[in-house]
């Protein structure tokens, strides 16, 4: 739409095909970028605030129900800071059903994304329901990988919708081997397929764009970090989660319900799929290391619209841990171990599907939650995004306005964005003066 | 085959809590709730026939409305039934259309919400509707 001054504005009030509810605005005049937001506008949901005074047991539980999608990855880093503040160290075979179980959150979460929310904006269709009358075949591969994505958090996790089984210390209940084998044949049926997906996707168009990201992820010595690690980064950032405060803030805008995480050192940084890749590169599982060199997919891709093969990538990726897991398992001899709280700062960090996610936590000498504070990695890309709408915009003022706001919108979605995670607030305080 | 009986909506933010407490409180019939998105519906519904979907619905009626919607051969109003998540009950309908998947007979029952703050409960003219639409179901 443009105004009786010439000035120009897109607005999409309602992103598509994402979690939760945000929205972007950006004003042109002319060529010039007048401003440019990309908002959130999901209500805010104060979990830190009532995390606070319940026991340390508790948080696993509670700040699974932030999300639908990712309830793992909430549980696991809160379990992390929780063990790590009382020193716990669990059974090597709890930290591998762990990853098992985490790997399915991902196969579920990012099947959902590749195909059904991010391929349709390549074949040029609306909403999955286009692709599903098109290429049924696709969206039945889709949903039957989403589904074994289920099926593994239902096993491991007690359901598959905010899981209850994962607990401090480790499971209430661990599986029997056979009931792992149960998944095996879909397993096999999932790696080939996701590797398929890997090729049809990398066989995209891809709007010639690249951003110098700083990278940040997890990283482990020996695996592909995906349940803990160091904090690292592409400049050079090499620190225990402990450290995460000294080097990373929180500021709130006023635009967004979400705070925006920053490096104090360097400001804008980005998390998730790309950032593993290239951070884990030598870490990759055999079959998706080939995959990955069979596309051309390149160790420090920094082209947004990429990530999709990079998440395909992470599928084949977490299929192939699964199995590997399944086979080397043996059951532990307990499922968890007691962890008696003491007076401490809890750290804990994980690799959501978008990212690292990151929680601290105050522990009382009585065991109660003092404090909390959870980082998700939505709201730690949303300068990222910012910056990639700005970048990508300039030099393609001259298209029409319909066209440009559903690249914009593309251009968000590469981050597969969870709004609803990323929503938390400030702290809210009511002075009463009578 | 049996009916089954599937509610949607989120049981924290007021009046979106309808379809949910419907589903929970029908007596001798299957059911199923979903809190979250709908993208794979048709999995529910893989041993039924018959399926009633209840939802929130947003319209210009009168709150705790109820209104009825055949969607065997038709979409359901998609804006009626608005999500906040990347796959809402309509959309998850029209996949399972697209990929043959639609049981025999498929019903989507609409209650005309108001109030969805979070952690609000549900008004009493929703209320009132959840209790009818249980009892119905239960009967039938």
């Amino acid at each position: 739409m443009t105004d009786d001054n010439g000035l120009r504005e897109i607005n999409v009030d309602y992103l598509a095909r994402v979690e939760g509810e945000g929205a972007m605005y950006l004003k042109l005049d002319g060529d010039e970028i007048i401003d440019l937001e990309f908002s959130i506008f999901e209500p805010p949901r104060f979990y830190e605030a009532f995390l606070r005074g319940r026991r340390h047991a508790e948080a696993p539980d509670i700040t699974s129900r932030i999300c639908g999608i990712c309830p793992i990855a909430y549980q696991m880093s809160s379990i992390n800071a929780m063990e790590f503040a009382a020193g716990a160290k669990v059974h090597p075979q709890i930290r591998a059903l762990r990853r098992m179980l985490y790997c399915g959150e991902w196969v579920e979460s990012h099947a959902l994304h590749v195909y059904m929310l991010h391929a349709p904006d390549f074949l040029g269709y609306e909403s999955a329901i286009e692709l599903a009358e098109d290429l049924p075949e696709v969206v039945t591969n889709a949903l039957r990988l989403k589904k074994l994505g289920n099926t593994v958090m239902t096993l491991l996790g007690g359901r598959e919708i905010h899981p209850i089984n994962m607990r401090v210390g480790g499971f209430y209940r661990t599986p029997t081997r056979k009931e792992l084998d149960s998944l095996v044949e879909e397993l096999e049926w999932a790696l080939a397929t996701s590797e398929a997906t890997v090729r049809l996707v990398s066989g995209f168009d891809f709007p010639d764009f690249e951003m110098p990201y700083e990278f940040v992820a997890l990283r482990h010595p020996d695996e592909y970090a995906i349940t803990d690690g160091r904090i690292v980064s592409s400049e050079g950032l090499d620190i225990d989660v402990s450290e995460w405060p000294e080097h990373f803030e929180e500021t709130h805008v006023e635009r967004s319900n979400a705070l925006h995480a920053t490096l104090r050192e360097r400001g804008t940084y980005h998390v998730g799929p790309m950032a593993r890749f290239t951070l884990n590169h030598d870490n990759l599982t055999p079959r998706a290391e080939a995959v990955a060199d069979e596309v051309g997919l390149e160790c420090g891709e920094r082209n947004p619209f990429k990530s999709i093969i990079v998440r395909s990538v992470e599928l084949v990726l977490a299929c192939e841990e699964i199995l590997g897991l399944i086979s080397s398992y043996e059951r532990p001899p307990a499922p968890w171990i007691p962890v008696e709280p003491r007076s401490a700062v809890g750290h804990g960090a994980s690799e959501a599907p978008r990212g690292i996610l990151y929680h601290r936590y105050e522990i009382d000498d009585e065991g109660f939650i003092a404090d909390a504070r959870i980082v998700p990695p939505t709201s730690q890309n949303q300068r990222s995004i910012e910056e990639d709408l700005r970048q990508f915009v300039a030099p393609r003022t001259h298209i029409a306005d319909d066209e440009l706001k559903w690249q914009l919108e593309q251009a968000i979605r590469n981050y597969d964005p969870c709004i609803s995670c990323a929503t938390h607030f400030l702290d809210l305080t009511i002075d009463r003066v009578t | 085959m049996e009916r089954i009986v599937i509610g949607v909506g989120n049981r924290d933010r007021g009046d979106d809590a309808a379809g949910i407490a419907v589903a929970e409180r029908v007596t001798g019939t299957i059911s199923h709730v979903v809190p979250t998105g709908a993208m794979d519906l048709y999995e529910l519904w893989t041993a039924h026939d018959s399926v009633v979907i209840i939802d929130a619905m947003r319209s210009d009626a009168a709150v705790g409305t109820v209104r009825r919607f055949d969607v065997s051969a038709t979409p359901p109003p998609a804006e009626t039934f608005a999500s906040t998540h990347a796959c809402g009950p309509a959309a998850g309908i029209e996949i399972a259309r697209a990929l043959g998947r639609l049981p025999t007979s498929i019903e989507v029952i609409g209650i005309e919400v108001g109030d969805l703050a979070v952690g609000s409960a549900m008004s009493e003219p929703v209320e009132a509707a959840v209790d009818d639409l249980a009892a119905e179901l239960s009967d039938a």
